[in-house]
């Protein structure tokens, strides 16, 4: 095709572009990591080092003792383990309504969930926060899950996939006598497990990330989540750095585990709604 | 006698109930299935959505009465400066995401997905992976960086010679916001275009090799009509997450200095949580609302979405 010079050169200034764009990102985390590490004043220094000159673990032990890290971090895993299970419950079983069954308004409110997705947070952030203090749910946890636990995505997620279940699996069942629910429980769900593990990934990193409606609902210390203790710290009269910065390393370490442990699913999830696009 | 009549006759009812159940249990409960996310969505969005409509025609201090006043949040609003400087950083943002974010990601999808390239998935992974954190952890790390004394930029520029920059002052706090938002997001949009490129049928550059076009008639002709879907979601979910950027401003520099940060939906939450004025923050809500619909019809729109021909 080309002649190979010119190829080599393009090849070169490619790899360039993106190994200096690549090393950009990875900056900010080598910088963090290196920083939990450090006092304060070698954060500080003039010449900024990469590794540590005297590294020690003083951050991480201030942080779990006056910052009671561990407390915040069950919070939040507690969070996002209940609102991951309730929401792929409730999405798989209105997605295998949707895929499933014929019934009158199918349409209509498919598209009532689709516009749903449309309504932006922030339109209804005043008087949703009324409304949870109406119905007793403000500083609970309830009132952190309830409102957002059906999501319309999942559901919309979930009816791709469990349009893929056989029909005649479904009948046989029926003609033995099983009831609708346990049709869906013991035989669709069973066969959507590969997406149940995407949207569940998406669900647990949502939640767990999630700041704006946490910090606003949770009005106590004791039950607030990682992200909002975390920005609480940032106001503080003297801010420590090096405690900020292990805070943000350990939280973002369940997830990074979970990208590692599922990266299939991850991408998958987060890509989905381009792909259906 | 009479009890055993009683219960001869309950025995046929309950058999005509199960033969009832058993004809109508297919028509009932698909709708008892989907019912939670209607139920949660009439109450947690349709409610909240009228009810701030309601909210913005009052003035409420969150307790005690309200009093009715029009469309007097509506016309405060327009003459409010500090809403007026909210409105057009939330636009800087919006257009810096089009002009710097989104065709950087284009540009970085187009290169991995080139012949030229190997190591894919450690660009794909790598440009990734800033999106698993927080947005929290990530300003706070973006904070550090950002200093305006001892930050790793200025450090970096000391090292070169050049003099601090304050890069949370008003002239470049913005820039800085941004730098956070192309630290998290530019890796997704990758994932996105090149899940539009690998779409693309390899046919169409074959066949328009064998008709001799070049590698930028084959860009133009093929490559830029065939991402139009992706970039159309692309462009909506961009328009939409950064007209409600929210933790980036807030943390790194509390809106300021001088509210030259400040987004709508900081500005919202001052109102509505901070100050106490909940009909005057309900009001910049449906604003946020009407513009975000406004222009994703318009993207829509433009990219031909309403056409019947496509």
């Amino acid at each position: 095709m080309d002649n190979t010079p010119t190829r080599r050169a393009q090849r070169t200034i490619a790899y360039g572009f993106l190994f200096f764009i690549l090393i950009s990102m990875a900056t900010p985390f080598f910088w963090m990591i290196s920083n939990t590490f450090k006092e304060q004043y070698e954060i500080f220094q003039l010449q900024p080092t990469l590794i540590p000159e005297e590294p020690h673990l003083r951050n991480y032990i201030r942080l779990f003792a006056e910052f009671d890290f561990a407390h915040h971090f069950l919070n939040s895993a507690f969070i996002a383990v209940v609102h991951t299970v309730s929401h792929l419950f409730l999405a798989s079983l209105a997605g295998f309504a949707f895929a499933k069954y014929t019934f009158p308004l199918k349409n209509f409110l498919f598209l009532v969930l689709l516009g749903s997705m449309m309504v932006p947070l922030y339109t209804i952030f005043i008087p949703l926060f009324v409304l949870v203090i109406r119905l007793g749910l403000v500083n609970s946890y309830a009132g952190v899950i309830i409102p957002g636990v059906a999501a319309a995505f999942g559901i919309f997620f979930m009816k791709q996939s469990m349009e893929a279940v056989p029909d005649e699996l479904l009948d046989s069942a029926r003609i033995d006598g099983a009831s609708e629910f346990r049709i869906y429980w013991q035989i669709a769900l069973p066969l959507v497990r590969p997406a149940l593990a995407v949207l569940a990934v998406l669900a647990f990193m949502n939640s767990w990330n999630d700041f704006v409606w946490p910090l606003v609902v949770l009005r106590s210390r004791e039950l607030q989540t990682l992200p909002v203790v975390m920005a609480g710290m940032v106001g503080m009269y003297r801010m420590e750095h090096g405690v900020i910065m292990a805070a943000s390393l350990l939280s973002t370490v369940p997830i990074l585990l979970l990208f590692f442990a599922l990266q299939k699913q991850f991408v998958r999830g987060l890509t989905v709604g381009a792909i259906k696009s | 006698m009479g009890v055993q009549v009683v219960s001869s006759a309950s025995i046929v009812e309950d058999r005509g109930l199960r033969a009832w159940w058993s004809r109508a249990e297919r028509k009932v409960v698909p709708y008892v299935f989907i019912s939670p996310f209607y139920i949660l969505f009439i109450v947690f969005s349709v409610g909240p959505l009228i009810y701030a409509l309601y909210l913005s025609l009052h003035r409420w201090p969150g307790s005690g009465p309200m009093r009715h006043v029009g469309l007097g949040n509506y016309t405060y609003l327009a003459g409010d400066p500090v809403f007026l400087k909210s409105l057009w950083n939330t636009v800087y943002y919006a257009i810096g995401a089009f002009i710097f974010i989104l065709p950087l990601a284009l540009l970085l999808a187009l290169l991995i997905n080139s012949t030229l390239i190997r190591l894919k998935s450690l660009f794909r992974i790598g440009y990734f992976l800033p999106i698993l954190t927080s947005t929290v952890a990530a300003t706070l790390i973006f904070l550090m960086i950002f200093n305006n004394q001892f930050g790793l930029i200025n450090q970096g520029l000391a090292l070169l010679g050049i003099p601090a920059l304050k890069w949370l002052d008003e002239e470049l706090v913005k820039i800085s916001v941004l730098a956070v938002a192309a630290w998290r997001y530019t890796g997704i949009n990758v994932l996105y275009f090149l899940t539009g490129l690998q779409s693309i049928p390899p046919d169409l550059y074959e066949a328009a090799q064998v008709d001799g076009a070049g590698t930028w008639a084959q860009f133009r002709y093929i490559t830029i009509p065939q991402l139009r879907p992706i970039a159309l979601f692309v462009g909506v979910v961009t328009m939409i997450g950064s007209f409600q950027l929210f933790a980036e401003p807030l943390l790194l520099a509390d809106g300021g200095p001088n509210d030259a940060s400040l987004t709508l939906a900081n500005y919202l939450y001052r109102m509505g949580f901070t100050n106490a004025k909940l009909g005057y923050g309900s009001a910049i809500g449906w604003v946020l609302a009407l513009i975000i619909f406004g222009l994703s019809f318009i993207q829509l729109y433009l990219f031909g979405a309403f056409r019947k021909d496509d």
